[in-house]
């Protein structure tokens, strides 16, 4: 047995019959790693990530999660240790206060109030946001709600979590807050961002997706400083970066 | 606010209501539905002349405002809207029924007193009703259902329609603010506009929808209702409270409560 958790063969998926979102897709991800997906609006990292949970169904190609084929009969295995953060938090919390959305999954899996308990108040501590327990979600702000969702998925105690456009719509002091969180984590993290500042500060590995592919992937600091090869898939060199690169020579 | 604002904000008022951590609140859902059955079903068995008696009933909701700390207030102005059809329902009786009762040493028209007791047993029943929702969740009430084993679809089914409604009212309540926004000065939406704003609803509530199901689903959702749980067991608290209202309803019913307590205070008092 490897430890890769995510291996993904020559992905192919459409919505519509003859519209390939994906295609010809391959990588692996392998246990711990924190790795970047980006691409720009509609290069399809919200489908692949919706299909590595089986969310996205009739994909061409081979998919395996921790050694799992993805398939009907795994999936219920596969999705008990995966986590997955919407891009929208209003789509995530759907209960009236914050224990009760983070107890949404110790309870679906069974476990007992006494675990529950301990497992919401652990997801609650480790996204720095104890206090709003008791509140109701629809009085919370944007950045409230982000790190509401990420511990409704920390409750689960997942080994891979997937985040698609974590910190799109947070200000910058949510932002930081929500990379400092994001790096403490053990997990095996996968991040779908057009912001390629935050995978700067979070992912060790890049993968670049680009024309229903994958067309680059390997270490951050050099996808992210290739203004040529960003530029020719509609992204831009990340701010952090582009004062140096500006630089003239 | 708009009046869509006020409709998504009432809902989750009543959810914030129901979320309390209030004595009340705490008793046991199954207890607290079968006492409103209960309620709903004493209430509306009193003889149509009785006004007296039906209004002795009141002391059940009252009872549950104060212990709930619930403010009379706000729940004058949410039945408001549900009086005017409750009194509709009484107004008929004003026209058929002509027979005459002596009342106090008064003779009026039977009608005047019957639609006055429907009006109350009406209002108890509404005001009894929301006081189940004010102190109850609806998580906690399904899973009073549960209990009750009523079908497992039904009760999914109810849950998911609940959280359906607010998701519904809430893109209501923006796209109506957009439109607002973007129409200054015009009251209400003009008919051109509401074919599309319609389809443009059904067409994000139901992706907010989908949206809302796949996230269940990831967190290990399987169309059952065992995220629902009550932290507090059935407790001997619980069962006196069903037994003590319990008995105080059949009381209310079989005696004119009220009448003798007046005639008891009359008496002292001579
Ligand atoms: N439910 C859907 N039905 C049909 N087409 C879709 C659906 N969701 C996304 N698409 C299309 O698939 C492509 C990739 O979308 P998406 O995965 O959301 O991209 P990204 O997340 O990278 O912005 C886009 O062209 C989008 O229009
Ligand atoms: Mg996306």
């Amino acid at each position: 047995m490897s430890d890769l958790q995510i291996e993904v063969k020559n992905i192919s998926f459409a919505y519509e019959k003859g519209r390939e979102v994906l295609s010809g897709v391959s990588f692996t991800v392998a246990k711990g790693e924190s790795v970047g997906l980006i691409g720009a609006n509609g290069a399809g990292k919200s489908t692949l990530l919706k299909l590595l949970v089986g969310l996205n169904p009739g994909f061409s190609g081979e998919a395996c999660l921790f050694g799992l084929p993805l398939e009907k009969q795994n999936l219920a295995e596969i999705r008990s240790r995966t986590g997955y953060v919407f891009q929208d938090s209003d789509s995530q919390l759907f209960l009236n206060t914050v224990y009760e959305d983070v107890a949404f999954a110790p309870r679906n899996y069974k476990m007992t109030e006494a675990e529950t308990k301990e497992r919401v108040l652990h997801a609650l501590e480790l996204t720095g946001i104890p206090h709003l327990s008791s509140r109701q979600i629809y009085k919370l702000s944007g950045g409230e709600k982000k790190l509401v969702s990420i511990a409704t998925v920390l409750s689960m105690t997942p080994e891979l979590i997937l985040f698609d456009e974590p910190s799109i719509a947070l200000d910058p002091k949510n932002r930081r807050n929500l990379i400092r969180i994001l790096n403490s984590m053990d997990q095996t993290k996968v991040i779908a961002s057009h912001d390629l500042d935050l995978i700067l500060d979070t992912c060790g590995r890049t993968i670049l997706l680009s024309d229903q592919t994958v067309v680059c992937d390997g270490r951050t600091e050099e996808i992210l400083t290739d203004r040529g090869l960003l530029e020719a898939h509609g992204l831009e060199l990340p701010l952090g970066l582009q004062r140096t690169a500006h630089r003239p020579e | 606010m708009g009046q869509t604002g006020k409709a998504v904000h009432e809902v989750h008022r009543l959810e914030q209501l129901a979320a309390r951590d209030q004595w009340v609140n705490r008793i046991h859902p199954l207890v607290k539905f079968f006492l409103t059955v209960g309620y709903l079903a004493v209430t509306v068995s009193f003889p149509a002349y009785d006004l007296a008696g039906t209004a002795g009933m009141a002391v059940y909701p009252l009872a549950l405002l104060i212990l709930a700390d619930l403010s009379f207030r706000d729940t004058g102005k949410r039945l408001r809207l549900v009086l005017p059809f409750v009194l509709l329902i009484g107004l008929g009786n004003l026209f058929f029924d002509r027979n005459l009762v002596q009342i106090g040493g008064f003779t009026i028209r039977a009608g005047v007193v019957s639609m006055a007791v429907l009006f109350v047993k009406g209002t108890l029943c509404v005001l009894a009703s929301y006081l189940l929702i004010a102190t109850t969740s609806m998580e906690k009430l399904c899973y009073a259902f549960g209990i009750l084993h009523f079908p497992k679809a039904v009760i999914t089914q109810f849950l998911l329609t609940w959280r359906y409604l607010t998701l519904l009212l809430e893109e209501v309540n923006r796209m109506t603010d957009a439109y607002a926004l973007r129409a200054p000065g015009q009251k209400g939406i003009r008919m051109k506009a509401w074919g599309s704003l319609a389809g443009q609803l059904l067409l994000r509530s139901m992706d907010r929808a989908d949206g809302v199901y796949e996230s269940m689903l990831l967190r290990g959702y399987r169309g059952d209702y065992a995220y629902i749980r009550e932290t507090a067991p059935l407790r001997g608290r619980d069962a006196a409270w069903l037994l003590f209202w319990g008995a105080l309803f059949v009381l209310f019913r079989r005696f004119p409560v009220l009448y003798l307590a007046g005639a008891g205070i009359g008496g002292l008092l001579s």
